[in-house]
């Protein structure tokens, strides 16, 4: 007996030994792939700096051109009358649809930019910073890029997924709102002056351009006093006033002046890079031109200057054949549209992809415009706010201003700045405006885009808006 | 009737002096009569059966032997003595009862199994000869679902018990004489002794975290007599095309081409004299030869056994020089030491495969290219799809376009020059040490090392030039305008070697007792670690070599380009596991199994199993009870049911094989989204995986009746997988970036599964067999997170996806427009829902939300590509030295997506016959079939019942014994997949491929072969 217990035990033992249970033997170097630990830092900066260069997406360049420029009375679809810029001619004609890529494309480009921006906030949280102020500002400019987004998108589809609820069900428009309106605040709360930015971080997020976006969403609710009231803080800040030279606004001298609350940052080089193509698209096309020639201003664009007297505005806004530009540039006659986006035009790097147009999201004429607004419904003083605008492209006063004027001075101070189709819904004005501009207006229809095909196979049971 | 029988005995024999009646009764150990046991007299033809009492009656002389033959039991011999009342008592079969099944670290009798295990003999996989002993088990076994494909040295996708998983590993889990290996493609299938499938997670989850898609369990043959058996085998045969389609003839293609250039408004159409009409399946496709040679010796003495094999296969597939060549050694051998206390084996074996593989996209392009176009003009350039618009001709002299953009495919073949070379060298050692009566050490070590080499050669200007509109002048323009385009090189070489290791070591005690002869205790617990996935490759290419095949080497490049080298490792993947087994049985009455298996795999390091939240390791239990009914006492007078036992079972298994999300950060250096002014860098979604779970519940019966005549199991299961994990395309308003694997829904899979078996010995020299398999199964995938519902796949190639995952539906279940109907007019397109791009003669799409437009949201479900049952049917005869064997294979309850008819690129290309003569050629003529101008919408007109019945063996064999020194030799002749009856209108209704991929559609598959057979097997 003790024979075989020698025997068990001896064996035991080589088993144990030959097959040591270490977990050791489990935790196995990778070979294939460069771990994380070994892979170069990311810092919280970086991954911030990525939700920003969501804004320079290519979709920017063209998608969100049909969806707030070309589908309004202010431009054509532009190009040869054979190219559909993919989905562009129907955009102009609103025949868009569900299935139309640009509309997708904006769904997707904002969703992705407000996901990489929930992210970034998350890292930055948890990364271990130790300047308090650096952290809360990084996060401060995640939230106002998030809620930029937020806002875009629900003046475009009206009740949209709340990421961080559902994204699989719209939540009610008041609920995006709230939450747009509370990634502001807190924002503004932590978001330092623009004039307390160093040279180097110039174009950030700051307290001013939160202020602004919150002013505009406070519009955009028809809340007429707060949005008077945030209009009222970044006049008293003293950070911002109007540039005198309305002409100049656009080149690359006034990037980020005095003027600016918010712009899309380009250098005109690689990483640097601006709106991927933003100027090529739009700059004039045919073998004398220097682009495609999409979302050209259109003759009821022109007209509504005219009938202003509006000749600066009008010659800052618009390029026409055989004229000279500011910088020399000769536009010939053989170009292939009649007018295109001088907006648009970067005069150093023309149609190249990589530009340096800083594309301008938000300004102070725009908050004056606001306040004016906010003012005539509250009972408060519009002329002021309206006449500075004015007078500065040297149109006269306007003593006791209508609603209307004020609409009519957004339309012409802030054409071709992406804004025109979703004011004439705002306004009311988009059906008889569209039908000037001889198209149809659907009423009960066109007021939100459809929500895209795409989305709607991956989440069938998502709503689609009304009559589409 | 007894009485009559007799009587005419009488009348017969009666003449005979000697002969006398003698009567008996024949029972069983019990005392149990034995009703239909057959009584033969040996030299006569004097025969009797027993009656429902056991009794018998037959006329035979004094020293006659009698033999007493009764299913299930030894058959016993009596020699005939004065005696006239005999009582002849049969013992019980044992060898039967004792068959064995093997159940992973061990071995059960079959009759002691509570899990579902069937098994598959080596004289059954051998009725069906084939290089892949898998494909020979096709319809054999119930719930195991075998997709063959016919390609050269291909290997069927295998199935067990439904589909459970969509992106991690399909694969089954080999075990080779106990090892786990990679396939068995390096394995002769005449060395293999039993194939044992562990289909149930009661059975499986002793290999826990591998055994998710099932356990195919492979045993080697050993030496077994005395004498040296020498074996040889040997089989020669033809293989075409089982279910070629009939294509249009150049008159059916011009007219259809002409037909859909007047609708498209062109003026420009093709001459109704072709100086072609080509044949592309007959000029793509040859008759393929194969041929195996096999030898075997195997001998076992009192401490010794050994078996060694050798086997040389040869194959040649439909295409051009497509072959296929295998060779494989095998040395199984092993000793007993110490008083046979040690017993020590090893089973050596090395295959060398060598394969020129052939584009199978060539099918596709012989189904598409035109039949006006010849394979080769005159000048012996290939044909190219140009023709002449205004004369109308397909020629390229004068060209002004092309029929359609499909390539020659015989000229595809020919400049496809790949050589693929892969070496297996598998080795298994294993020491067992009986240390008392009843406990048992072993330990076994097992390696695999594969060597794995291609070559490719690319005649990149051979092939520019089988355009007889090329000429050399302009390649080397071209190349002048592009000195470093490498497509513009004269040619490129390409080498790839690799190599792979895995290797397992299994040390386990198995404690055998029984105790006071009732209680039967059987228990293992063991140990295995083992190491796979350790790959190396390095490949390179250099361009311009030699043209000379003996100077194909990298080092003879013209120097011209950069040669480019590639190496690359992959993360060699570790398991650690602890398993355990306690079996016990009361008196063969009462069964209970627990298995229990704890594992840990390298890849989970950063997961944790909900249960033991352990960084690697997940916990897989298992139990099974079983009762065998005919085993009681109040059981014994019910004679009809000789063997009955009810059995269920429960476990849990894991899936280890799943695909990782890349934790990795995204950056760029060029102008992206990702970087801005002030730099950038953002993150990709990480989602921590884990091994996918399966957790089973299995019912089974079997049983035996009629004298064990009549066989069969009967089994229920219910498999779920809780945690599938998906490949998930971010939903638009998520936001992710790219797509990404994450756990998002559950997959069912519920069946029955039916075996039965008849087996009857008329008499010597007449027996025979009938059996048959069925099972069903329906898959649903359920519970799907929200928003990841709504994944497509089924990608067609054009655009047009085919499938979507669902909750409620099967798997990736088809997914498309409801064809109803073609346009007639263009009035009724106006005043209809219809389709941009409507046209008469196209088909019409049901508006299924009725809202006026067709669109996604009109699309429906139709069903899966997994079929819902398959059958087997398994005749035998044999008749004096003749037998005779007709096998056959179906299933059904599926669809299948012709690609090959729905896939039209560019309309030029050819249709099938049919196609033509059903075809819509004006208002009227036909409301079921689009005319020559329709579009290419996915739809339900391309979608097919995937139901066939396939006749896979016909095998006629004569046997002889005992000549000179040969001991038997048999030769056979076998027809493989002489027909099949299926109303799919492609080429074959097998099409494997992965879930959200290509299963089930008809694109760049091999067509189904029909095999002619002729062999010889002899035995020394």
């Amino acid at each position: 007996m003790k024979n075989q217990f020698i025997k068990i035990y001896f064996f035991a033992v080589t088993l144990i030994i030959v097959t040591s249970c270490s977990e050791d033997f489990l935790d196995v170097d990778s070979k294939d792939r460069i771990e994380q630990e070994d892979s170069d830092v990311v810092t919280p900066e970086m991954m911030v700096n990525g939700v920003y260069g969501k804004l320079t997406d290519w979709d920017y360049a063209f998608s969100y051109l049909g969806i707030t420029e070309i589908i309004s009375d202010n431009a054509d679809k532009g190009s040869s009358p054979s190219d559909t810029g993919a989905d562009k001619d129907l955009l102009d004609n609103l025949e868009h649809s569900s299935t139309s890529g640009s509309i997708d494309d904006m769904w997707t480009n904002w969703y992705s930019a407000i996901n990489r921006a929930t992210t970034s906030i998350d890292y930055t949280q948890n990364y271990g910073l130790t300047d308090n102020d650096y952290k809360n500002r990084l996060i401060g400019e995640a939230k106002f890029l998030r809620a930029l987004n937020y806002f875009w998108l629900v003046r475009s589809f009206g009740d949209v997924p709340l990421q961080h609820v559902d994204f699989t069900t719209r939540a009610p428009k008041e609920d995006v709102y709230e939450f747009i309106e509370q990634d502001l605040l807190d924002a503004i709360d932590v978001l330092p002056l623009k004039s307390e930015y160093d040279a180097a971080d110039l174009g950030r997020a700051t307290k001013g351009a939160a202020q602004g976006l919150l002013a505009k969403v406070y519009l955009y609710e028809e809340k007429w006093q707060q949005a008077f009231d945030m209009t009222t803080n970044i006049i008293n800040s003293g950070e911002y006033d109007l540039y005198p030279n309305y002409a100049e606004l656009w080149r690359a001298s006034q990037e980020n002046g005095i003027e600016s609350l918010f712009e899309v940052q380009a250098r005109g080089e690689t990483i640097a890079h601006g709106v991927q193509q933003y100027s090529q698209t739009q700059g004039a096309r045919g073998t004398t031109g220097w682009g495609w020639g999409f979302n050209t201003p259109s003759q009821n664009l022109i007209d509504a200057f005219d009938a202003e007297n509006d000749e600066i505005r009008k010659n800052a806004t618009i390029i026409f054949p055989g004229e000279t530009l500011w910088d020399g540039r000769y536009v010939s006659e053989a170009v292939e549209n009649s007018a295109y986006n001088e907006k648009a035009y970067s005069s150093a790097n023309a149609g190249d992809s990589d530009g340096d147009k800083n594309v301008r999201i938000l300004r102070y004429a725009e908050i004056l415009l606001i306040r004016a607004e906010a003012a005539i419904h509250i009972g408060e003083d519009a002329a002021t706010p309206l006449n500075l605008v004015r007078s500065r492209v040297n149109l006269p006063s306007i003593e006791n201003p209508s609603l209307e004027d004020i609409w009519n001075e957004r339309r012409l101070e802030l054409a071709f700045e992406h804004d025109r189709w979703f004011d004439l819904i705002r306004t009311g004005q988009a059906a008889s405006a569209m039908a000037a501009d001889g198209k149809t207006f659907v009423v009960g229809k066109h007021e939100l885009f459809p929500i895209p095909n795409d989305q709607l196979n991956q989440t069938p049971n998502m709503t689609q808006n009304p009559n589409w | 009737m007894k009485d009559i029988m007799t009587f005419l005995l009488i009348s017969v024999f009666g003449i005979s002096t000697y002969a006398q009646e003698i009567s008996g009764k024949v029972i069983d150990n019990n005392g149990n009569p034995l009703p239909g046991a057959e009584i033969t007299v040996d030299g006569k033809s004097n025969y009797a059966v027993t009656d429902f009492d056991g009794a018998f009656t037959i006329i035979a002389q004094k020293n006659d032997v009698l033999n007493i033959r009764y299913l299930g039991f030894v058959t016993q011999q009596y020699t005939v003595t004065d005696e006239k009342n005999i009582t002849i008592t049969l013992e019980e079969d044992t060898t039967l009862l004792d068959e064995v099944v093997v159940i992973g670290f061990g071995t059960q009798k079959k009759t002691d199994v509570t899990g579902a295990v069937s098994s598959v003999k080596s004289e059954d996989l051998m009725k069906q000869p084939a290089v892949n002993a898998t494909q020979s088990i096709q319809g054999k076994l119930s719930g195991v679902n075998i997709v063959n494909t016919n390609a050269p040295g291909s290997t069927p996708n295998i199935t067990i018990r439904g589909a459970g998983t969509a992106f991690a590993g399909s694969d089954i889990l080999y075990i080779v004489d106990g090892i786990q290996v990679n396939g068995i493609s390096n394995i002769n299938p005449a060395d293999i002794e039993t194939i044992d499938v562990l289909k149930d997670a009661a059975s499986a989850s002793i290999y826990g975290m591998n055994a998710a898609n099932g356990v195919i369990i492979i045993t080697t043959k050993k030496g077994k007599t005395d004498k040296a058996q020498i074996s040889l085998e040997s089989y020669y045969g033809t293989k075409s095309i089982l279910n070629a389609v009939k294509m249009a003839n150049a008159s059916q293609y011009v007219q259809y081409f002409n037909e859909r250039q007047a609708a498209e408004g062109s003026t420009d159409f093709l001459s109704a004299n072709q100086p072609y009409d080509t044949d592309w399946y007959d000029a793509v496709t040859n008759i393929g030869f194969s041929n195996s040679n096999n030898i075997s010796i195997s001998g076992a003495s009192k401490n010794l056994k050994y078996f060694f094999s050798f086997n040389n296969y040869n194959e040649e597939g439909l295409l051009d020089n497509q072959e296929y060549n295998r060779n494989t050694i095998r040395a199984n051998n092993s000793t007993k030491l110490f008083n046979d206390k040690l017993s020590v084996s090893s089973n050596l074996s090395a295959s060398f495969i060598k394969s020129t593989p052939k584009p199978f996209s060539a099918f596709d392009d012989a189904y598409r290219q035109a039949p006006v176009v010849p394979v080769r003009y005159e000048n012996g350039a290939f044909g190219q799809p140009y023709w002449n618009a205004d004369t109308g001709i397909a020629t390229y002299v004068d060209n002004t376009g092309i029929l359609n953009s499909t390539g020659n495919p015989v000229q595809s073949v020919y400049f496809t020059n790949e050589v693929d070379k892969t070496v297996d060298l598998q080795g298994a050692f294993q020491a067992e040490l009986e240390i008392t009566d009843y406990l048992k050490a072993t330990s076994r070590f097992a390696a695999t090392k594969s060597y794995g080499k291609s070559r490719v050669f690319n005649d990149i200007l051979g092939k520019y030039l089988a355009d007889p509109t090329h000429t050399l002048q302009d390649f080397e323009d071209l190349k002048a305008l592009s000195p470093e385009n490498t497509s513009y090189a004269y040619n490129s070489l390409y080498y790839s070697n690799s190599e792979s290791f895995r290797y397992n070591w299994d040390s386990f005690l198995t404690f055998n007792k029984v105790i006071n002869e009732k209680h039967s205790l059987n228990a293992i617990v063991g140990i295995t670690k083992g190491m796979k996935n350790d790959v190396y490759s390095l490949s390179g290419t250099a361009y311009e070599v030699p043209e000379k095949e003996q100077y194909w080497s990298i080092n003879f490049n013209s120097g011209d380009y950069p040669t480019v080298a590639n190496n690359s490792f992959t993360t060699p993947i570790t398991q650690l596991s602890y398993f355990a087994r306690l079996q016990y049985n009361y008196d063969s009455k009462y069964y209970a199994q627990v298995n229990f298996r704890r594992d840990g795999v390298s890849t989970f390091k950063n997961q944790s199993d909900e249960i033991t939240d352990s960084k690697y390791f997940g916990n897989f239990p298992s139990f099974s009870l079983g009762w065998t009914i005919s085993n009681e006492n109040f059981f014994k007078n019910v004679n009809s049911i000789n063997f009955l036992k009810l059995r269920g079972g429960w476990g849990r298994l894991g899936n280890s094989d799943v695909p990782f999300n890349i934790a990795t950060y995204i950056t760029s250096s060029g102008s992206s989204n990702t970087n801005y002014v002030f730099g950038a860098a953002l993150p990709a979604p990480i989602r921590p995986i884990s091994w996918e779970i399966t957790k089973e519940t299995n019912v089974g019966l079997d049983f035996a009746m009629f004298n064990s005549r009549l066989s069969g199991n009967l089994n229920y299961y219910s498999r779920k997988t809780p945690n599938l994990i998906l490949l998930v395309n971010p939903i638009e308003s998520e936001g992710s970036g790219s797509t990404y694997y994450d756990h998002g829904a559950n997959v069912s899979n519920k069946g029955f599964e039916l075996e039965l078996n008849w087996k009857d010995y008329i008499n010597e020299n007449l027996s025979y067999s009938i059996g048959g398999t069925f099972s069903t199964n329906k898959n649903r995938v359920n519970n799907v997170i929200n928003g990841y519902d709504g994944q497509t796949g089924g990608s067609l190639g054009n655009g047009q996806i085919t499938k979507r995952l669902e909750a409620g539906q099967p798997l990736y279940a088809w997914w498309m427009y409801e064809a109803e109907g073609v346009w007639q007019t263009q009035d009724e397109i106006d005043s209809n829902a219809s389709i941009s791009g409507a046209s008469p003669g196209h088909l019409r799409y049901k508006d299924q939300n009725n809202d006026g437009i067709i669109d996604d949201r009109d699309k429906k479900f139709f069903g899966s590509y997994l079929p819902t049952f398959n059958y087997g049917i398994n005749l035998g005869l044999n008749y004096k030295n003749f037998d005779f064997v007709v096998e056959a294979f179906g299933s059904g309850g599926n669809k299948v997506y012709n690609g090959l008819k729905g896939t039209r690129i560019n309309g030029g290309e050819n249709i099938a016959a049919d196609v033509f003569n059903d075809r819509w050629t004006g208002p009227g003529s036909t409301n079921k079939h689009p005319g020559a101008d329709r579009d290419s919408y996915a739809s339900s007109y391309y979608l097919e019942d995937g139901d066939y019945l396939r006749i896979n063996n016909i095998t006629l064999g004569y046997t002889l014994q005992n000549i000179d020194f040969v001991s038997r030799m048999r030769v056979y002749a076998t027809a493989q997949n002489p027909f099949i009856f299926t109303k799919y209108s492609g080429f074959t209704p097998e099409l494997i491929g992965t879930a959200s991929g290509s299963a089930g559609i008809e694109l760049s598959a091999y067509p189904n072969t029909k095999t002619f057979l002729f062999g010889v097997n002899i035995e020394l």
